[in-house]
């Protein structure tokens, strides 16, 4: 490889990372092609594992899983799951080494914490160290880092999609999109083959099951439908392994589980099923409560057989998938295989039986996400015209009625991004204030379903009880996080709302987080806040001047004088790097000023991708198939690698 | 909100050509999607990501054949809400009843392939009142609706939009059921 001459003025790298439960990798693309970094532990793959010692001090990786047998109450792995969860879930309750705060208030539970003894920590916290190791690996290899795309599973719900985004920033990163994993999959494979057609991705992870159906044509990935478990994966396995290893242990009764024993077990259990995908028999000794061994043997068939259950559910959720996207199993082109819990011998044979055909595994199982990852970072960070991903929402999003029935307000599998509205009225005279609860999920009653937020619109003007005509409006953007709006019809006004998250962390809670950890660094708040400021505006400058080298002739002279003239200021301020609220101001100001141009020049690029129709014809229109075809074909000659 | 026709440009019809269909939304999103737009200024991002929601609005409307009637209807001057269906055919409503019945039997009976055999019934129709509309909505908006011969058109393409709600209702509830038994 030639040397890596480090160039100052080049543009920060954007990197991908995959947040697994079992383990995490960063990548970044060189010369079009997605590559690892190595981790703080000399290898790619960090073990999603984080160890709170008693001096304050924090590991990641294989040094934290040292720890994992001494002190277990201490080391956290598997924080992916949960992620977004409140301390009265299933999923916190089911078997693990884990204490838990007990929580003091109905909000107090809308997260889980950790009990470490001296400290509690979050599931977000925990997942910000992992991301904090791995932005430095990426920072010592690369030099200059720009922004990073974070993969979470496609099931992942609002909540969790959240406490992912939080990590990220407390982890000091430019979150630029949140992408689903086995569209990251789908990405890394689509553009290693560039063929069109039909994708199943089976995506089995540590913690989460995704299936997900995408058709990929001429550049464009989209999703079809999706569906999963968020709570079924590799670990489960090893859990139904552990659970056996505990009889012979001599520990079935509850009491005797201490986190230790529990530890040993579940450690012993991965070893096992790793090494039943190369034999058909293992024995292995394990520590028996009072002080002996016993040795513990299981076959491959046992072990299938004691899978198969779990297994089963993966197939109906593929079947379901398959309904949703009006597709039968023999349509699909191609079965990605994604996690390493995909090799185990017995998945992939259930997955060949489930869609008649052989998976793809030609990329790294446990890279590929990663892979992906990286290839949308580089995309968005080079404004790639080339291949676009569409997504959609995995869950139902709904309101609770009376009754406590679901109205659902947005379906499931809907492309997103994606809005909708919903009128409420109501049903006392004089009511000024309505109480929206809003949901996801597939079943019929809101308490089945995921509470996401509670909404409070107040000040509703006194009326007669029906006639008020309340407007809320769901919008899912790109990264299928939710944003709530209400408006109050009669009167016009767009009301207070008060929205109450239901679960995860408020913006208070990060911010004395991030004052926190800066405390524990030599950091000043204000200086990074201030380098953040200058560097969002940096950005935005910069991106501004592109424009006005395209479309500058889409502004008015005194349009363009304006503009000219905030841009000048905001350099200037930025140079200066002193004022953090004067240069937001400044950035304010010249969203102000370029708002109408930036419709205008939309309107140009969709007649730029959509050839053919007169310029003074609706803008938003497409032209017949002939054209489109001709634009295609031209674009795909022109597009190439070259900036 | 644009008229989802308008801003798809595709003629107001029932009948609509699916495939082509999906390939203006592939191109509109080319143009719109947010994605396209992250290295721009927060103007654009948020324009981009109101556009590209009403794109995907006007998709969803016109893939539905619910929505898809419903919105012609708007056209037509009919704002076609639940409440204001004509009364149901007697006859429909026995067919109906019957098909259910069929439905919760083969539920009881723990029978997937009772249920595909039901909803493969339910299908046929539906397929066949789809004809019915396509012609149907072609001749409504071919012509003014204020004429006499328009309203009653307005009244059969409701009352076979209430019939096309029955059948994709429970087809929904089919799909329930088949996942159930599985």
């Amino acid at each position: 490889m030639l040397l890596d001459i480090f160039d100052p003025k080049a543009p920060p790298k954007a990197i991908g990372i995959d947040l697994g439960t079992t383990h995490s990798i960063v990548a970044h693309v060189v010369d079009g092609r997605p590559q690892a970094l190595v981790s703080c532990d000399g290898t790619p793959l960090l073990p999603s594992v984080v160890h709170f010692g008693d001096h304050g001090n924090v590991m990641v990786g294989n040094a934290a899983r040292a720890h994992s047998t001494r002190c277990p109450e201490r080391t956290i792995s598997s924080a992916k799951r949960f992620m977004g969860r409140g301390a009265r879930d299933a999923e916190t309750q089911r078997l693990g080494a884990y204490r838990f705060v007990e929580p003091k208030s109905e909000d107090d539970a809308k997260v889980v914490r950790f009990d470490l003894g001296s400290r509690n920590v979050t599931p977000v916290e925990v997942s910000a160290e992992i991301l904090k190791s791995l932005h430095q690996s990426a920072v010592d290899q690369l030099h200059s880092v720009g922004g990073a795309v974070i993969t979470v599973p496609a099931y992942f719900d609002d909540a969790q999609r959240q406490a992912t985004k939080d990590a990220g920033r407390l982890a000091g990163l430019q979150v630029l999109r949140l992408l689903n994993e086995p569209t990251a999959a789908a990405l890394a494979y689509g553009l290693e083959s560039r063929k069109n057609g039909l994708f199943a991705v089976y995506d089995l992870g540590g913690g989460t099951f995704d299936i997900t159906i995408l058709v990929l044509d001429e550049g464009v990935f989209q999703v079809r439908s999706t569906g999963g478990d968020s709570a079924l994966g590799g670990d489960d396995m090893d859990r139904a392994l552990a659970e056996k290893m505990l009889v012979i242990m001599d520990c079935e009764a509850a009491e005797t589980q201490t986190p230790e024993i529990v530890s040993i077990a579940l450690g012993a259990a991965r070893q096992v099923k790793h090494q039943l995908s190369e034999v058909r028999e293992v024995a292995v000794e394990l520590p028996r409560r009072g002080g002996d061994t016993a040795e513990f043997r299981v076959t491959r068939a046992e072990f299938e057989a004691l899978i198969d259950p779990l297994l089963a559910r993966t197939g109906k959720a593929c079947r379901r998938a398959l309904r949703d996207a009006e597709l039968d199993p023999g349509q699909i082109d191609g079965v990605i295989l994604v996690g390493g819990a995909t090799r185990v011998p017995r998945v992939r044979q259930y997955v060949a039986e489930v869609f008649g055909r052989e998976a793809l595994a030609d990329i790294d199982p446990d890279l590929v996400v990663a892979y992906g990852a990286a290839l949308q970072a580089d995309l968005l960070a080079t404004s790639s015209d080339d291949i676009l991903l569409l997504d959609v929402l995995p869950l139902s999003l709904g309101i609770e009625t009376m009754g406590g029935a679901v109205d659902k307000v947005l379906p499931r599998n809907t492309t997103i991004p994606v809005g909708a509205k919903s009128v409420f009225t109501t049903y006392a005279d004089n009511q000024t204030g309505f109480d929206i609860h809003v949901v996801q999920g597939e079943r019929e009653l809101a308490k089945d379903c995921r509470s996401l937020a509670r909404f409070l619109l107040k000040g509703i003007p006194p009326m007669v009880a029906g006639m008020a005509r309340l407007e809320v409006s769901f919008h899912v953007d790109e990264n299928n996080l939710l944003e709530v709006t209400a408006k109050e019809l009669t009167t016009g006004m767009e009301q207070r709302v008060e929205v109450k998250p239901s679960y995860g962390l408020s913006d208070e809670e990060i911010e004395d987080m991030l004052i926190d950890a800066i405390d524990h660094g030599d950091e000043d708040f204000e200086a990074r806040r201030l380098a953040e400021t200058c560097v969002e505006a940096s950005r935005m400058a910069l991106a501004t001047d592109k424009a006005l080298r395209s479309d500058a002739d889409l502004l008015g002279p005194p349009e363009l004088e304006r503009v000219e003239a905030v841009l000048l200021e905001l350099r200037a301020q930025i140079e200066a790097s002193s004022d953090a609220a004067r240069i937001q101001m400044l950035m304010h100001e010249l969203d102000d000023a370029t708002k109408a141009w930036a419709g205008r020049r939309m309107n140009r690029a969709i007649r730029a991708a959509i050839a053919g129709k007169d310029v003074a014809a609706i803008a938003d229109s497409v032209s017949d198939a002939a054209g489109v075809e001709a634009h295609l074909e031209a674009h795909g000659a022109l597009t190439g690698r070259d900036e | 909100m644009t008229d989802p026709f308008d801003l798809f440009d595709v003629e107001p019809a029932y009948d609509l050509d699916l495939g082509e269909l999906e390939r203006r939304h592939r191109n509109l999103s080319r143009a719109l999607h947010p994605d396209r737009y992250a290295g721009r200024p927060a103007a654009e991002r948020r324009q981009a990501l109101g556009r590209s929601i009403e794109v995907n609005d006007a998709w969803r409307v016109l893939r539905d054949p619910v929505r898809r009637a419903e919105a012609l209807l708007a056209r037509l001057g009919a704002p076609a809400s639940e409440n204001q269906s004509p009364p149901t055919d007697e006859e429909l409503l026995m067919e109906m009843l019957e098909l259910r019945e069929e439905l919760s039997t083969a539920r009881q009976k723990h029978d997937p392939e009772a249920v595909i055999r039901v909803s493969g019934k339910v299908r046929q129709r539906q397929a066949r009142l789809s004809d019915r509309m396509a012609a149907d909505f072609r001749a409504a908006l071919d012509q003014k609706a204020e004429s006499v011969e328009g309203r009653d058109r307005f009244d059969t393409l409701l009352q076979q939009l209430a019939e096309l709600r029955y059948y994709r209702k429970f087809l929904e509830d089919a799909a329930v059921v088949e996942d159930e038994l599985y």
